[in-house]
């Protein structure tokens, strides 16, 4: 090893304190800045602040999705939802249920929901398909804006009540197939989000983790 | 080309092949799930789409039991095909072929501090990239990593830059740096809870954009559009950009010798290896032409390839005098030898 001189040494621990400094202000920019955003994760997923720490942003959950709802959180996926990443939320997997709503893996083989046995960090906790874990599923809870719902105004129609996998418990028609959600039973699939023939929905999943 | 060179390549384009594929899969996944494969198939036939998806479709078709008859016609037995789709996902950050979840041991190291938990499936992802560098060093630097890959082959455009009239330079800071950025990504992710290094860290970018131009593809198939596309790509690729430009003209595999944290995390996981690039002294003639050949800049003919060496065997493919070898070695072999013979000594 030859000596090295002053010169030389300085500037090897310059060049790499810049890459140090340089490589983490990327880092940092790139995870996103601002505060982050609640939004609708993938079932089984924990609690917000720990989902973004365990989280790698591998996208293998949204790969495994048969239906296609998990995306990366970008930018531009966020675009037509009016989302965009917060700090230490871009790549990470969400669902925007206008866009896509998860629908269980309904009619998919498998003992879990694909997602949670894909995840290979624990940022998602397997959901198995029994009716008692997808009760226990806590995406969101679905909201009714009865301003803009066909049938508290005037017109009867009832379709997101069809569309919910929890029919009659989650989401109830009552006269004139209004809807009423019952924040209990929610799980925040989105089907109901996904399925309103109104612009702008009627009926929207508040991520969980969102105050009303 | 040397036998073990022919391996190495054959490794690293089927680690790309798998990249591009695996996306194209999830995308087939899709329409099998949502019934609209044979639609879509007829749809897109005679297009770049429809002709990948097809081959995708006929290899699957292929398994034993994907088809089945019904009503007099062979079809896809749906739940059976969307059960082998499956089989085999993911990119090089996290990949999971047949019954083995693997996952990037940089990614894994910066979820656990940041989480400060370490969950059993992400342990059981590790076992295999774990015992792998061990035993065999950084080999994934030189197998596995499609941006060394890349690296290895843009190298060769120093040449062309050299024809060009350019004099490449070669800027060579320390090969601590990256132990450094390793250690400094680290406690970044500790600090903000978030793990950083994934998105600096070029496999993981290159997996995220190849699927994400592999995903604009079939978007824009799904639009009716079928002519060449481009899209897809974040402005992370400029950062593999930036960095192939560098090594091109700056500073010869400066990521990979220098920065990368993922290398560094490779290299001290790998420190002990057995399985290791030998040096025979005695036939050694002192030419150096090892030295040139190594992409990581070492010196075979003196430090016994320490801590940085990813076993890739250019050295040995360059070697005229038959000194160099993969053989067994290292800190631990060494102190199992002397044990081996000092142990006769003492007893006799």
């Amino acid at each position: 090893m030859s000596e090295l001189t002053r010169r030389q040494a300085l500037g090897q621990i310059a060049t790499g304190a810049a890459a140090v400094v340089g490589l983490g202000t990327g880092g940092w920019l790139a995870a996103g800045t601002g505060s982050a955003v609640a939004c609708v994760r993938p079932p089984g997923a924990l609690p917000e602040d720990d989902f973004l720490s365990t989280c790698i942003r591998c996208g293998r959950c949204a790969d495994a999705c048969p239906n296609r709802c998990i995306v990366a959180f970008t930018e531009e996926s966020g675009f037509e939802s009016s989302m965009r990443p917060g700090a230490g939320q871009r790549g990470t997997p969400v669902i925007f249920p206008r866009r896509q709503a998860c629908m269980l893996c309904n009619g998919v083989p498998g003992d879990e929901l694909r997602c949670t046995s894909a995840c290979p960090t624990g940022a998602l906790t397997p959901v198995g398909k029994a009716p008692s874990e997808i009760a226990a599923i806590d995406m969101g809870t679905a909201e009714v804006d009865e301003h803009l719902c066909y049938s508290f105004n005037g017109a009867s129609c009832g379709v997101c009540v069809r569309s919910c996998p929890l029919e009659g418990r989650a989401l109830r028609a009552g006269l004139w197939e209004r809807p009423t959600v019952d924040p209990e039973h929610c799980i925040g699939c989105g089907l109901c989000e996904r399925s309103c023939v109104h612009y702008p929905q009627a009926i929207r999943v508040r991520p969980r983790g969102e105050t009303a | 080309m040397s036998k073990f060179r022919v391996a190495r390549r054959t490794v690293q384009i089927l680690v790309v092949v798998f990249m591009f594929l695996m996306p194209v899969v999830a995308r087939y996944q899709n329409y099998v799930a949502a019934r609209e494969i044979d639609r879509v198939l007829d749809r897109w036939s005679g297009t770049a789409a429809g002709g990948v998806l097809s081959a995708v479709d006929s290899t699957v078709r292929l398994l034993p039991g994907a088809e089945k008859e019904r009503a007099g016609r062979v079809q896809r037995d749906r739940a059976q095909v969307l059960e082998y789709v499956q089989a085999a996902r993911g990119g090089p950050w996290s990949a999971t072929v047949g019954p083995v979840s693997m996952t990037d041991p940089l990614g894994a190291a910066e979820s656990i501090v940041a989480s400060r938990a370490l969950p059993w499936v992400l342990l059981a992802s590790l076992v295999v990239p774990l015992v792998a560098t061990v035993a065999l060093g950084r080999v994934f630097c030189s197998w596995i990593c499609p941006m060394g890959f890349l690296l290895e082959l843009t190298d060769k455009l120093r040449a062309v830059v050299r024809f060009l009239e350019i004099r490449p330079r070669d800027l060579k800071p320390s090969r601590a740096t990256k132990y450094g950025v390793l250690l400094a990504g680290l406690i970044l992710a500790a600090v903000l809870s978030v793990p950083v290094l994934g998105y600096i860290y070029p496999p993981a970018i290159v997996g995220r954009e190849a699927h994400d131009v592999v995903f604009a593809f079939f978007d824009r198939a799904e639009m009716g559009r079928f002519g060449p596309w481009a899209g897809g790509l974040s402005w992370m690729a400029a950062l593999l950009v930036g960095i192939v430009l560098f090594e091109v003209l700056v500073s010869r595999r400066w990521w990979c010798r220098y920065v990368c944290p993922g290398g560094a995390l490779y290299s001290l996981i790998g420190w002990a290896r057995p399985v290791r690039v030998e040096l025979d002294v005695d036939r050694c003639t002192q030419c150096a032409q090892c030295v040139a050949a190594c992409p990581e800049g070492l010196n075979p003919m003196k430090n016994r390839m320490g801590l940085e060496c990813d076993s890739c065997g250019e050295c040995i493919a360059s070697c005229d005098d038959d000194a160099l070898r993969i053989g067994l070695g290292g800190p631990l072999v060494e102190s199992f030898r002397s044990r081996s013979t000092s142990r006769p000594e003492g007893s006799a």
